[in-house]
């Protein structure tokens, strides 16, 4: 008990400082590592990353501390994705069950498609019938890729997808490049097509998927089997070297955490032109994109 | 010839530090790109590497909890750790219980009710041996932990104790522990004092566990030091990079 | 705190394996320099800098690794001071010699000697790398050298540190980096103070100018090489002895064709300057050139006496060897080698006399000449030591240690350690009989005094000592010992219960109630192992005032005590056992005799009598069931000296009696120690101190069985029942001796009984043979012996009475060590014991010549070995009259190879035949290496060899001229000591 005793009187008391900001210490970020007494100020409502031991709110994470109001919780900088009701994610079926399918979306847990929350062909209201259950597989089978919407939580903190939306669905045509979910900020839209002509989704997961520009036709919800089917449209050359360039590049930007948004792929990739594909992520050219990048990125926020 | 002196008169143990220092430790944390969380530690010439992954769906869901994330432990010697390349059995028991120990010891601490029907994997790598793996893999652990955002109360910082002509000493070598020194591995929460793991594995007068045990523990609060320094480290500078 | 600042692998490359270490190098390793500034100082050692006439500033002294190791006697001389040890000296010196190396760190810790141990390795600034293509000998000079450098440095000028090497290249070196450096004898040279010192450094890489070219020895192998033979099995290592009746004939044992087998070295070449006790690498000769074992007893002495000539020592040496060769008929030979190298020198220092004949006594005083020295020890070769005042050593005991054995040098060369005393005076000589077994025999320390109960004579058992202890105040405890005994182990007790069983009980001194683990009474006894009784000296384990009164179970006061307590029935049977600490207050201590008479008069009732009577109804059932199960009753030729009271010299020999009360003690002991070994052994079966007797090989008894069945005797020795039966039917009529003879030679055909810690042997090992029991210890004489002791603090433990004990009572390691300590200290007891009675028999038989019968018991080529039951001696009669080198030419015997047998034209000697001898004593003088018996034969009359009525009359002036020196007397035997 001595310890604990000697180690909590070490620990500064931001009791007082805590209200003013979370930017503490001059101007650095406050920082806390687990077992650290966040405040004892019994006024604040500890969240997430903290637990209460004798009064005291303690971190049980290392990371940054948050204070929302009264709210304090230590968001840790690299984690598995947390989702929100809202976020777009991008993820990965592993497993068709009843009536539901399983999605890997790098989170603590598989996310849950449930069947009643697609869009099935043949128009939006239809009714789910015995022989979609049957079929499930011809909509998404084992491994396939598809963006969705977080729409609702269970119990044990399992997220519930939903695809009712013409921005959702199977994905094709393109690739999958995985960085932390700490990296791509929340932002209006999280789909994007680059400039160079690739479609970009950034999933709130750290999924993102980087594919050829598809023209979306609303009507193609009415086509029985544009929004399901495996085949991939044909894809050119330079195509593929484009996409390979967009994924090279949020590599490069994850490798150095940076923040992963549009307009950030857009800069690392114009950097990287002056490089073949297959030397971008090479250590010294893969920083050299990035700081050019980043340079760019603060240029283009000054003005 | 005769027994190696362990402890000179001169108060020098072999590699010239004295009873009660810790050797060299050298940490990092974020070194593989594919975990969750990663770390490398070098306590003198014991080298570990750890990686996590989770908490995440379950491998196996027969093994799934309801209530709270399992923790799931893979202890590894690489065969070239120590000074004569052994084959390494597939399941080797010894590695298995090093294993289930370090399981028990971080079950305690990793706020595992937060995370229910998830599981957590630690794999660990000891790729040189010089005395003291478990321990060194122990802190690897809670590096990688921490290091993969995972919820614990507090750190877990291991360290070995021994008790050899009349004294205690910390943190053994090779050389000291395969002399027949007696050697106690405790794992404890710096912050409480609280220990989470207790381990000896051969004989040691009740009178003299007392002081092994509380020099042991005052290593791991040394070794908590140092921890930290390295996670408020790379914590900073990922904040550097991310948060501006 | 850490403190390192770089640390450095060491990379050390052995057969496979890769050793990665860590060394970390510290600032907080200080000089230990009075007075300095820039160390902050814990531990001030060196204060008082030496001042000689060589060196002009006030200095202190760095010597390198081999003047510590070879100059070890100079260095610990008391003027040796102020010394600074470099930590790698040290660790070279425990690689090298670990006794050395013991003896530095007791000068290190003598505050007086101002030793300081500087730890140069893990310094920042006195580290060095080894450099590419160095040795590492050659790293290490440099190492002492920057160490050395580094405090002259260090102080500033205002001391001197001067480096102490007998390397001539590292003084060369040393002065080139401006180091004041000084050879061990040109620094002793210096110290005129103590002009002894010069005698006393020893002869390290000095040039032999006598005798090389006409002798070399071939060269020993490197280490790599040695290693490398007996890893492919091309060489056999193994501990040379030299065999006790031959100097030229050694022998190891080692693993030949898959069996542990004695391979032979036979002749001076072969054993290549192996001395006795030495690790050998042995290459085995080709299976042509493998001899039997040699039938003849050789003397270096005898060879050689005389010889000053090396021309005619060479002739002699021929002459010695050849006799060895006679032998060609052998049939069955045995492994043959010779000595390539020399893995591990086991070198002491040795006590013996100056060889007189090699003193020039027309030499000035100061001189410094070459002398012999012999070893009391047989088996050690002469050795040549400088001195300059050797005409004042002969005659003298002295001690002397070997430094080398150069391979042109006939003989080791060493140097005097320190005198002892006269030749035959008895204090001088029981001090030899000491040091040769190596028996620690100073005074006990005040410290360890300090331990002792502070009330001293007057410590009595007060109120607070019976805690956990039974009363046994009331009971009728006696004592059974022999005459004249002042440390009492143990006493006994025995009375008859309402059920009609009886109650016995074994009380033993609780010693451990006095000496605490680990205090330095302890550790004192520890090291002492067991009490060694001289036949004019008892050398104690525990200080006086223990063994003899506070721990000694005398008579009429309280004493604490072990007691085993024994419920048993009429016929012996043990119903209930228990064993306590007591108090007892014992009613008489009776000597054996004593006893006995109590035993045998039938109107004595008291309770002390009719207890011992009680003990001695169960004692017979107890060893009659002892004889079941097949213990042995073995024998030795024990005997007692009478001595003069004041003069101490002995005026009587009689043999040792057994009789009934012996036994009956001894049958109890046995029991307690039975019962407590199973105790202990339940309570602790990883760490429990056990003594056990291997069953010996049958290969021991061969030939004992073939002697004997000449006699229409058979022994069977298959188990240790059999071979009790076969003892006890092995009677001769006629001679009833002859048993007891049997039994004795049968004794010497037996494994040593050991201590040993359970847990390192599995439990059918832990038989005892000759008591023919499963598990063994020893309980019942804690003042005397140390192993009982930590089986009395063992089974305190184990009975709940300590609840509190060391782990060192538990470390089965430790335990081991302990073990081997005891059990090497108890056989050095055993042979200082017959050392000292040998001794004493000399004495008896100086100035007497004495007619007396003997049998034999071995008979050779050239002679045959004589038992004398009346003094339990043993001699050695040659076969030959005259003491020629031709060997056996003019003997009047032809020896009998099949039946072993010597056979002369009207007798015939064999084993165990009668012969009647002349012995007397041939006096250790000038020349003589020591006292010898002689015997002669005087039946059967065999001519030619026999000596007659006036031949043994005329023995007295034969005497006289031999201690004259005139002349040599036909000397015709010799004893051969008793081991």
């Amino acid at each position: 008990m001595d310890a604990s005793v000697v180690s909590a009187a070490q620990m500064p008391d931001y009791g007082d400082d805590m209200a003013v900001d979370n930017e503490s210490d001059d101007g650095n970020t406050h920082i806390v590592t687990p077992g650290e007494v966040v405040t004892r100020d019994t006024a604040f409502m500890r969240g997430h990353g903290t637990y209460t031991e004798d009064d005291a709110l303690v971190a049980s994470m290392a990371g940054v501390v948050d204070r929302v109001n009264k709210l304090i919780s230590v968001r840790p900088l690299r984690t598995r994705y947390n989702g929100e009701i809202g976020d777009v994610v991008v993820g990965r079926i592993t497993e068709v069950g009843p009536r539901r399918w399983k999605v890997d979306i790098n989170a603590r847990q598989d996310a849950v498609l449930l069947l009643s929350s697609v869009n099935l062909p043949g128009g939006v209201q239809r009714r789910k019938t015995e022989s979609d259950e049957l079929q499930m597989r011809s909509f998404f089978g084992e491994g396939d890729m598809l963006s969705a919407e977080v729409q609702a939580f269970f119990q044990d903190g399992a997220a519930s997808l939903h695809t009712r939306s013409i921005k959702y669905g199977k994905l094709r045509n393109g690739s999958l490049v995985i960085v932390p979910s700490a990296l791509v900020k929340r932002t209006k839209s999280h789909f994007a097509t680059l400039p160079c002509g690739v479609d970009v989704i950034l999933g709130l997961n750290g999924y993102i998927w980087v594919a050829k520009h598809v023209a979306i036709s609303p009507e193609i919800v009415n086509q029985p089997d544009a929004l399901y089917h495996n085949e991939n449209e044909p894809i050119s050359d330079a195509e593929r070297q484009t996409i390979a360039r967009v994924c090279s590049s949020i590599v490069a930007l994850s490798r150095h955490n940076n923040f992963i948004n549009d307009t950030m792929i857009v800069y690392t990739f114009e950097a990287s032109m002056g490089h073949p594909v297959k030397d971008m992520l090479k250590p010294d050219i893969c920083q050299q994109i990035v700081l050019a990048a980043r340079a760019q990125f603060r240029e283009a926020s000054l003005q | 010839m005769s027994r190696l002196e362990i402890i000179s008169p001169e108060g020098l143990r072999v590699d010239g530090r004295r009873p009660l220092e810790l050797r060299r430790v050298n940490s990092r944390t974020a070194v593989l790109s594919q975990a969750d969380g990663s770390a490398y530690i070098e306590q003198g010439n014991t080298k570990c590497l750890a990686a996590v992954y989770g908490p995440r769906e379950p491998t196996k869901r027969a093994a799934l909890l309801h209530d709270r994330a399992l923790i799931n432990v893979e202890y590894s010697v690489a065969s070239f750790s120590s000074g004569e390349r052994k084959q390494k059995l597939r399941r080797d028991r010894r590695l298995m219980e090093i294993a289930s120990t370090i399981k028990r010891t971080f079950e305690n601490v990793i706020l595992t009710t937060t995370f229910p029907r998830s599981e957590i994997d630690i794999y660990l790598q000891v790729l040189q041996i010089d005395g003291g793996a478990l321990h060194t893999a122990i802190n690897a652990a809670t590096l990688a932990l921490v290091d993969a955002g995972i919820p614990m109360t507090d750190y877990v910082c291991a360290c070995s104790a021994g008790y050899v002509n009349n004294q205690a000493i910390l943190d053994l070598n090779y050389l000291e522990e395969s002399a027949e020194i007696p050697t106690l591995t405790v794992a404890l929460l710096p912050k409480s004092g609280k220990i989470t793991m207790l381990g000896l594995e051969s004989r040691l007068h009740l009178d003299k566990l007392e002081p092994v045990i509380q020099l042991a523990s005052d290593g791991c609060k040394q070794l908590k030091e140092n921890i930290d320094a390295t996670i408020r480290e790379s914590t900073k500078s990922l904040a550097k990079t991310i948060l501006q | 705190m850490l403190r390192n600042k770089a640390f450095i692998r060491k990379t050390k490359r052995g057969t496979i394996v890769k050793v990665v270490k860590e060394h970390y190098l510290r600032d907080d390793i200080y000089c230990g320099v009075a007075g300095c500034k820039l160390c902050v100082e814990q531990n001030v050692v060196l204060t008082s800098p030496r001042t000689s006439k060589t060196v002009n500033t006030p200095h202190f002294l760095v010597p390198d690794t081999n003047v510590l190791y070879h100059q070890i006697d100079v260095i610990e001389h008391k003027a040796f001071t102020d010394v600074v040890v470099l930590q790698t000296v040290l660790e070279e010196l425990r690689h090298r010699s670990f006794p050395v190396y013991n003896r530095v760190r007791s000068l290190i810790s003598d505050p007086a000697r101002r030793f300081y141990v500087f730890s140069n390795e893990h310094n920042r600034e006195t580290y060095i790398e080894k450099q590419k293509d160095e040795t590492p000998n050659d790293r290490n000079d440099r190492a002492i050298r920057a160490a050395t450098r580094w405090y002259n440095e260090h102080v500033g000028g205002r001391w001197t540190f001067v480096l102490v090497t007998d390397d001539a290249d590292n003084r060369k070196k040393a002065q080139a980096e401006g180091l004041t450096t000084f050879s061990v004898r040109q620094y002793v040279a210096s110290m005129t103070d103590h002009p002894e010192l010069v005698d006393m450094v020893a002869a390290v890489d000095e040039e032999h100018v006598d005798e090389e070219d006409k002798f070399s020895y071939p060269e020993h192998l490197s280490v790599s090489q040695m290693s490398a033979g007996l890893r492919s099995g091309a060489f056999l290592q193994g501990k040379l002895s030299i065999s006790s009746n031959n100097f030229l004939e050694g022998s190891i044992f080692a693993e030949v064709d898959k069996e542990e087998k004695t391979v032979m070295i036979v002749g001076r070449e072969h054993l290549n300057r192996g001395i006795h006790g030495d690790v050998v690498a042995v290459q085995l000769l080709p299976r042509s050139e493998w001899r039997a074992p040699v039938g003849v007893i050789l003397e270096e002495e005898e060879v050689e006496n005389g010889d000053d000539e090396p021309v005619n020592a060479e002739d002699s040496m021929a002459r010695a060897e050849d006799r060895m060769n006679v032998d060609e008929a052998a049939k069955e030979t045995v492994p043959t080698g010779k000595i390539v190298g020399i893995i591990k020198r086991n070198w002491r220092p040795y006590c013996g006399t100056i060889d007189k004949s090699s003193v020039r006594s027309s030499s000035g005083l100061s001189t410094q000449q070459m002398v012999f020295f012999w070893a009391m020890d047989k088996k050690i070769p002469k050795i040549r030591i400088r001195t300059r005042q050797a005409e004042k050593l002969v005659g003298r005991r002295i001690v002397v240690a070997i430094d080398g054995w150069a391979k042109n040098a006939r003989y080791p060369s060493g140097h005097y350690i320190r005198t002892l005393g006269d030749v035959g005076e008895q204090a001088t000589e029981t001090e030899v009989v000491l040091l040769e077994h190596d028996v620690p025999f100073a005074p006990f320390s005040p410290q360890v005094l300090s331990f002792l109960p502070p009330e001293g004579d007057s410590w009595i058992v007060r109120n607070e000592h019976l805690e956990g202890r039974e009363d046994f105040r009331h009971l009728d405890v006696c004592s059974i010992d022999p005459p004249g005994c002042t440390d009492i182990d143990d006493a006994l007790h025995c009375r008859s219960l309402p059920n009609g069983n009886f109650e016995v009980g074994v009380h033993i001194a609780d010693v451990s109630h006095f000496v605490k683990p680990e205090n330095a009474m302890d550790l004192e006894a520890r090291r002492r192992g067991t009490t060694v009784y001289l036949v004019n000296k008892r050398i104690d384990m525990l200080p006086g005032l223990l063994g003899t009164n506070l721990c000694s179970l005398r008579s009429n006061v309280d004493r604490l005590a072990f007691s085993c307590i024994w419920e048993m029935t009429q016929n012996a049977d043990v119903v209930n056992v228990r064993y306590t600490k007591s108090v007892i207050r014992s009613k008489a201590s009776l000597t054996y005799d004593e006893a006995q008479a109590r035993l045998d008069d039938a109107t004595l009732t008291d309770p002390v009598t009719m207890g011992i009577k009680g003990l001695n109804r169960l004692a017979k059932q107890l060893r009659a069931r002892r004889m079941e199960a097949g213990a042995l009753t073995l024998a030795s030729p024990e005997i007692r000296f009478k001595l003069e009271e004041d003069q101490q010299d002995p005026v009587d020999v009689e043999m040792k009696e057994l009789k009934e009360t012996n036994a009956l003690v001894e049958e109890f002991m046995l029991l307690a120690n039975i019962w407590v070994a199973t105790k202990i052994y339940s309570a602790f079966p990883e760490s429990s101190m056990l003594r056990r007797h291997p069953k010996p090989p049958t290969s021991n008894f061969e030939a004992l069985i073939k002697a004997v069945g000449e006699l229409g005797i058979t022994l069977d020795v298959q188990t240790s029942k059999t071979l009790a039966d076969s003892l006890d039917k092995a009677v001769v009529p006629r001679e009833p001796y002859i048993n007891k003879l049997i039994r004795i030679m049968t004794t010497r055909c037996m494994m040593q009984a050991v201590y040993f810690c359970s847990g390192t042997i599995s439990e059918p090992d832990f038989w005892h043979y000759g008591l023919a029991t499963r598990i063994y210890t020893h309980f019942t004489s804690p003042i005397r012996r140390y192993s009982d002791l930590v089986v009395h603090r063992l089974l305190a433990v184990a009975i709940g009475y300590e609840k509190n004990y060391s782990s060192e009572l538990i470390d089965k390691v430790k335990l081991k060590e302990l073990c081997d300590v005891l059990n090497y200290r108890h056989r050095m007891a055993q042979q200082a014991s017959r050392s000292s009675v040998e001794l004493f028999t000399n004495l008896f038989f100086k100035d007497k010549v004495i007619k007396e019968e003997g049998y034999v018991v071995r008979v050779m080529k050239n002679g045959f070995s004589v038992l004398i039951p009346k003094y339990g001696i043993e001699g050695y009669v040659y076969s030959t009259r005259e003491e020629s080198a031709d060997g056996g030419a003019s003997s009047p015997f032809t020896y009998d190879r099949d039946s072993n047998r010597l056979v002369a034209m009207n007798a015939t000697i064999k084993l165990f035949s009668k012969v009647v001898v002349v012995v007397n004593v041939e006096e250790a003088g000038g020349a003589a290496r020591r006292s010898k018996l002689t015997l002669r034969l005087v039946e059967p009359n065999i001519p030619g060899l026999s000596v007659n009525e006036s031949e043994i009359k005329s023995g007295k002036e034969l005497l006289e001229m031999e201690k004259n020196g005139i002349g040599r007397p036909n000397k015709k035997s010799k004893t051969e000591r008793a081991r």
